[in-house]
């Protein structure tokens, strides 16, 4: 189980004179279990390299491959249900859904696979407690720290049981006890379910951890190494 | 969960959708009790002009009609009141002698139609002996009593007991005239009616006109549908069938063309009155969904990137306006409801308004009157322009990739 892509490139205002490369034709691959940082300055294209892997954005050319599939080749319906069931998402800026509960939060995204709610509110139950928010089950995102949201997010994330997380700057907003808690936790569940993290990220306290570092500048891959 | 979170969504601005909601309100209790106005003030003039003047079916010579001629007597009437006997739907029935005159008192004269009617049929088919306001209704002993309104009498100067003389041209063309003595005062919803028309008793004006007979015969039907002539066209028919060809059958609205012409406008006067309110209130909506929805395209974009199918956004957001236009409709038709039942008990007093539409046989209070079926229709039609109004801002979110929808900053 892995993700490949070939000579995959984006290239933001193609058809203009200013072309932006974004990401220029990029080898790359990433085996199941995975704990990888993408590292690099802003604007090195870090984001779009983790969109384009997750499927939320189309390359200019190349390919993508998780375990077999292009993904650039699916159709917009079936593009959704792969990224529902294989890959889940942590965002900056956390995303949750600021009228659900920690709770619904995490059930939602098992409601979209289809599972029935009991299965739903136990899966979510275990996960919130697994990132140390047994606690705060019933409460909506906007009354728990950024530290707690982001940990919501990465629960919601691991919900529907995926077997890819990427991570964009998911330690941005974070202070440090927050940060090396979150982190703490993501390893524990890439170690003990083999789920493969892909952080973009330019946080030390990251790539500290990480046990592979891809450097990226200028939308190319300029250093890839095992730590 | 779509359900519970639309709902949430809905109350994410309390503010926006309470004024939203408010306004929804107040709309429809503006345009129900304008529907409910004008259902009572048209029902009204139909109810009194069918209890007054058309009753639900007219027999007459068919001449009489353009030609209100002494001699135009109906053809063998007493087939016609046998079959009408056997009609179970008809309530009573009223033979008229009806000869146009003149009425004079010691101070003035007027023009009038005569009526000559059997004192108790006549009280059956028309509220005329309860509408006496003072005096009596015509009595069945005496020598010629008459019962004007109270507008002719005013006119003429009269008090009760008053003589005054009614003349006509009899069978032979001849003028014949004779002294009445009012016996009462009545006075109808219709301003109109009450200028023209007096009543005696049916044997006193044939024996001044030289014959016997009857112009009219007056068909009153138990029939609950005021805003339908189908059962009085089944009674026409019937009747129809069995009287001679010189005679004329009319259902009500072929008597007076213009309540089957006030029946047809209702509908589209009201579906004006409400598509005003609804095309408002649609733009009200889009406003509101579009600042809704856009505000929250990063949402969205999420949402699809952690694998929710577009149709299930597209729903999400039509639950969203659903759920608008449900609250709202409900809000403002069970606020209408409350408002008309009261209005059903109280009236609305026309005041100065009412001598003007009293020429239209419109009473001086109305009651205004809203439909069920009217209710069911407004409430589907709001939820309907709701859904309708957000499918522009929903459309405009599924055409965007989930990258570019969280790419937006607002």
């Amino acid at each position: 189980m892995s993700i490949q892509t070939t000579q995959l490139r984006k290239t933001y205002n193609q058809d203009t004179d200013f072309p932006v490369h974004a990401v220029k034709q990029l080898d790359l691959s990433i085996e199941q279990g995975e704990f990888v940082a993408v590292m690099g300055p802003s604007g090195s294209g870090k984001t779009t390299l983790l969109n384009m892997i997750g499927g939320i954005d189309i390359p200019s050319a190349g390919t993508v491959i998780i375990d077999g599939i292009d993904i650039c080749a699916l159709k917009d319906k079936a593009l959704i249900a792969f990224r529902r069931d294989n890959i889940g998402f942590i965002f900056q800026d956390y995303s949750l859904l600021p009228v659900l509960t920690a709770l619904e939060n995490v059930e939602f995204v098992m409601q979209l696979q289809g599972h029935s709610e009991k299965e739903c509110r136990e899966r979510a139950i275990t996960l919130l407690d697994q990132v140390g928010l047994g606690e705060q089950l019933h409460k909506i995102p906007s009354k728990l720290s950024g530290g707690q949201q982001q940990r919501v997010a990465v629960a919601r994330a691991l919900a529907p049981s995926p077997r890819f997380v990427m991570a964009d700057e998911p330690t941005a907003n974070l202070d440090a006890k927050s940060t090396a808690e979150l982190l703490d936790i993501m390893q524990q569940l890439n170690e003990k379910e083999g789920t493969t993290f892909i952080f973009s990220t330019h946080d030390p306290r990251v790539i500290k951890r990480a046990r592979r570092v891809i450097v990226f500048e200028d939308g190319q891959l300029t250093e890839d190494r095992a730590q | 969960m779509l359900i519970k979170l639309a709902w949430r969504n809905l109350w994410r601005n309390k503010l926006r959708t309470a004024i939203m909601l408010s306004a929804m309100a107040f709309g429809l209790i503006g345009v129900v009790t304008m529907i409910g106005f004008m259902n009572g003030m048209y029902g009204n003039m139909i109810d009194n002009a069918i209890s007054w003047q058309t009753s639900h079916v007219q027999v007459h010579h068919q001449d009489f009609v353009d030609n209100p001629e002494i001699t135009l007597t109906i053809v063998e009437p007493e087939l016609i009141t046998a079959e009408l006997d056997k009609i179970s739907e008809v309530i009573a029935w009223s033979e008229r002698f009806i000869v146009d005159g003149m009425v004079a008192s010691a101070r003035s004269s007027r023009g009038v139609r005569v009526n000559g009617v059997d004192i108790d049929a006549e009280a059956r088919v028309t509220p005329i002996a309860s509408s006496v306001k003072e005096g009596s209704w015509l009595p069945a002993e005496g020598r010629h009593p008459v019962v004007v309104s109270l507008k002719t009498a005013q006119r003429l100067r009269l008090k009760l007991g008053s003589k005054v003389v009614i003349t006509f041209s009899n069978a032979e063309k001849d003028v014949t005239g004779a002294a009445f003595r009012v016996s009462g005062f009545f006075s109808t919803p219709s301003s109109n009616f009450d200028d023209g028309n007096i009543y005696v008793r049916r044997t006193d004006l044939m024996a001044m006109a030289g014959i016997d007979g009857s112009h009219e015969i007056a068909v009153l039907l138990d029939d609950k549908n005021k805003m339908s002539n189908a059962l009085a066209i089944s009674v026409r028919d019937k009747i129809r069938l069995i009287t001679s060809s010189e005679n004329s059958v009319r259902d009500w609205q072929q008597i007076q063309p213009m309540l089957a012409s006030i029946i047809a406008q209702m509908g589209p006067s009201n579906a004006i009155l409400l598509g005003i309110f609804v095309l408002a209130m649609g733009f009200g909506v889009v406003n509101i969904m579009l600042m809704s929805v856009f505000e929250r395209t990063r949402e969205f974009g999420v949402l699809m990137a952690v694998g929710m199918q577009k149709h299930k956004v597209f729903a999400l957001i039509i639950f969203e306006t659903s759920l608008l236009g449900v609250t709202g409709a409900t809000l403002g038709l069970m606020s209408s409801l409350g408002l008309i039942e009261l209005l059903q008990i109280t009236g609305i007093p026309l005041g100065n308004m009412a001598e003007g539409l009293g020429a239209f046989g419109v009473d001086t209070t109305l009651y205004p009157q809203v439909a069920a079926s009217e209710y069911r229709y407004i409430f589907i039609t709001v939820v309907l322009v709701c859904v309708l109004a957000a499918l522009y801002p929903a459309r405009q979110i599924l055409k965007q990739r989930p990258v570019d929808a969280m790419a937006e900053k607002h």
